[in-house]
């Protein structure tokens, strides 16, 4: 417990610390951040329409958050959540015009499956070109981002496209839409579909031997191989239960937010969901909750830019602020270095000296 | 569609092109890579050079100064990742990826405010950087095409090549810096400050870095828009691999980039979807990346399986 109230005081330390550079960021364009920060909040979580936007921020980021921790778990730097959202996406879109002819039940499935399965395969690339040739994962999958957005893109503005000015597809059979609970806002039934298969996510990693095999490799592959666990097979099934929860993440998106596929939807859906789980060292537990602080900036942001002038690339530019100093991770344990260096002091004390040189 | 119109002697010089910016990038990652760490934030870096570039050569009408200042606020988000890194522990990764996003938000925050634009920037008042002309070469048709009207920066880009194979690999602290990054407890023994040599490895990234952006935004093109790297950072940092982070190899690699780069817009023209042309080089990144790690690691087998028959796993490498 005293470890979780340190983290706690750790966490609070690096919010304020970003926060006031954010507030030194506004101040440089002339405007109040005081009052800026109050538009912030205010956006965020008053009145039914912002809370709602909120929880609708709150459910991809999540899932891939979830999607980029389990990977983390397994060793696997998988920067490629949001090429898995986009294709799950676009599977989803797929399977919820054209087989209609399935009744309810089966085809929303349906359309899970297939979102699960296309970003299962997607993923399978990156990790098994680590696995056996190499291929550093970051690279590859940030490249594979690319590809996945072009793709969508292609095929919603030429095979699948509704022919209206945006590239978008037709829209999915009603059937299959989330219901959404609280609008005008666009959060849905699929935030709870979210939430279950974020629980069924940590159990699977924590109680199963699935999970076990995957902690292992994450922990030390070497030792993973020596009692008797392929690490190979291991990060690679890793990556694909990490593609599976982004897939999922664009099925809701498509199936709860917009009812079809429309163009570049997902942009930064993957990359906040990985900074989500980076902030919080990947806790499984932790994470969902900084989905929800992340989701609320999103919708604060937009209150902030309709209430001041401060443009809302602001508080991505301080939620940056806050991901770089939290992956500092010796930053704010002042005292504990302090204790190391007066303990040393006597037995070495050119140590000292070679600080001040 | 008709072969001569796409692969001409033009072809030679947009792959050169398109290649420099992310020469440049490659070169960013590499050195650091030779101390074995993985600069995952050259895109960052390189994002933030590009807007700095754009913004004092806007205001003051010089590109030179836009350069150096480039070159300097490239120092700086490097700074932040060697202080992070070094100094506090962050993972390398991790850090690389928190800077990219800095660089993004912030270029396009200071893009809003400063400059009152949004998306892209452009304006007479930018001075590029300018054009090398040989009046030697206007006399060979095929010479003048190919290498007439260079940036000044575009030819430096070869001969930081040359500058950075010539410094790691025939200076005392080339070899110091490789030594760190093969094995830096003997490098400390043999008493090398390890932690040194790493700083000013992630410093020099970082003038490199925001040199690549400066040409970006000046050189390559005369304009800043939002997210104007696109990717080409990690690029840089795939070809990085594929050369093994040896400037030569590394620069060759970026070249078979620019070359997908450049046949793609030529293929366009012939009615192939312009999502097909844009996703080209990431493919041919990804694939290239493939078959240069899986044939290294084939190679590496080959010489090790007459000394041990293990295959050493490609997990247990640790990531700086």
């Amino acid at each position: 417990m005293r470890d979780f109230g340190k983290s706690l005081i750790r966490f609070a330390l690096i919010i304020a610390l970003s926060l006031v550079i954010g507030a030194i960021f506004i101040m440089i364009i002339g405007e109040n951040p005081i009052s800026a920060y109050a538009a912030l909040v205010k956006g965020a979580f008053v009145g039914k329409l912002n809370l709602g936007k909120t929880l609708a921020n709150f459910t991809p980021l999540m899932l891939t958050a979830l999607a980029f921790a389990v990977g983390a778990k397994g060793g696997a730097f998988n920067v490629g959540v949001e090429g898995e959202v986009f294709l799950g996406g676009i599977a989803a879109a797929y399977i919820g015009i054209h087989w209609g002819f399935l009744p309810m039940p089966i085809h929303l499935l349906a359309c899970f499956l297939g979102a699960m399965i296309v970003a299962a395969m997607w993923a399978f690339i990156p990790g098994a070109l680590k696995a056996y040739y190499g291929v550093n994962e970051v690279c590859s999958t940030i490249l594979l981002n690319y590809v996945a957005f072009y793709i969508t893109s292609y095929l919603v503005s030429g095979p699948m496209s509704a022919g209206v000015a945006n590239a978008q597809s037709d829209p999915v059979a009603d059937q299959v839409k989330l219901y959404q609970f609280m609008k005008p806002s666009s959060a849905n039934v699929g935030m709870f579909i979210a939430i279950i298969v974020g629980i069924i996510a940590i159990w699977i990693l924590n109680k199963t031997t699935f999970g076990y095999k995957i902690r292992t490799v994450g922990l030390n592959a070497s030792h993973a191989e020596y009692v008797g666990i392929n690490p190979k097979h291991t990060f690679v099934k890793t990556m694909i239960f990490s593609g599976v929860l982004g897939g999922i993440a664009g099925c809701i998106e498509i199936l709860g937010v917009h009812g079809y596929f429309l163009n570049n939807f997902a942009a930064n859906i993957g990359f906040n969901g990985m900074l989500a789980a980076l902030v919080v060292k990947n806790n499984l537990i932790l994470t969902p909750f900084m989905a929800f602080f992340l989701g609320a900036l999103k919708s604060g942001a937009l209150g902030l830019q309709q209430a001041t002038s401060v443009p809302k690339s602001i508080v991505d530019t301080i939620t940056a602020v806050f991901i770089i100093i939290a992956t500092m991770d010796l930053l704010f344990q002042f005292k504990k270095k302090k204790q190391i260096q007066q303990s040393d002091e006597p037995l070495k004390p050119e140590a000292s000296q070679e600080k001040e040189a | 569609m008709t072969f001569e119109k796409i692969i001409n002697l033009s072809l030679i010089y947009a792959t050169l092109r398109s290649a420099t910016p992310i020469i440049y990038a490659s070169l960013c990652a590499a050195i650091t890579q030779q101390a074995d760490i993985l600069n995952i934030g050259t895109e960052g870096i390189m994002l933030t050079g590009a807007f700095t570039a754009v913004t004092v050569s806007y205001l003051t009408g010089s590109w030179l100064l836009a350069v150096i200042v480039a070159m300097l606020a490239g120092l700086v988000m490097a700074s932040v990742i060697a202080v992070g890194h070094l100094k506090y522990g962050a993972e390398i990764t991790a850090i690389g990826i928190g800077i990219n996003m800095f660089a993004l938000a912030f270029t396009k925050y200071m893009l809003n405010s400063l400059l009152g634009k949004t998306g892209s920037f452009t304006d007479p008042k930018i001075i590029g950087i300018p054009k090398v002309h040989l009046a030697f070469l206007d006399n060979s048709p095929a010479l003048n095409e190919l290498f007439n009207n260079w940036a000044v920066t575009e030819w430096f880009a070869f001969i930081l090549v040359g500058i950075l194979t010539f410094v790691l690999f025939k200076t005392v602290w080339g070899l110091r810096l490789r030594a760190v990054g093969k094995f830096p407890m003997a490098a400390q023994t043999a008493g090398i400050n390890v932690t040194a040599m790493r700083y000013q490895a992630l410093a020099i990234s970082g003038l490199v870095g925001g040199l690549a952006g400066a040409h970006l935004s000046l050189g390559y093109s005369k304009m800043f828009t939002e997210n104007m790297t696109n990717g080409r950072g990690f690029m840089g940092v795939a070809a990085m691999f594929f050369g093994g982070a040896h400037p030569v190899l590394t620069a060759i690699g970026c070249l078979v980039f620019g070359f997908a780069d450049s046949i793609g817009a030529r293929l366009q023209a012939y009615g192939v979807p312009s999502q097909f042309v844009l996703l080209m080089p990431y493919v041919v990144t990804v694939a290239v990346l493939a078959i240069s790690m899986a044939t290294k690691q084939s190679r590496e087998a080959r010489k090790k399986s007459a000394l041990i028959t293990t295959a050493p796993s490609t997990l247990t490498e640790k990531r700086g």
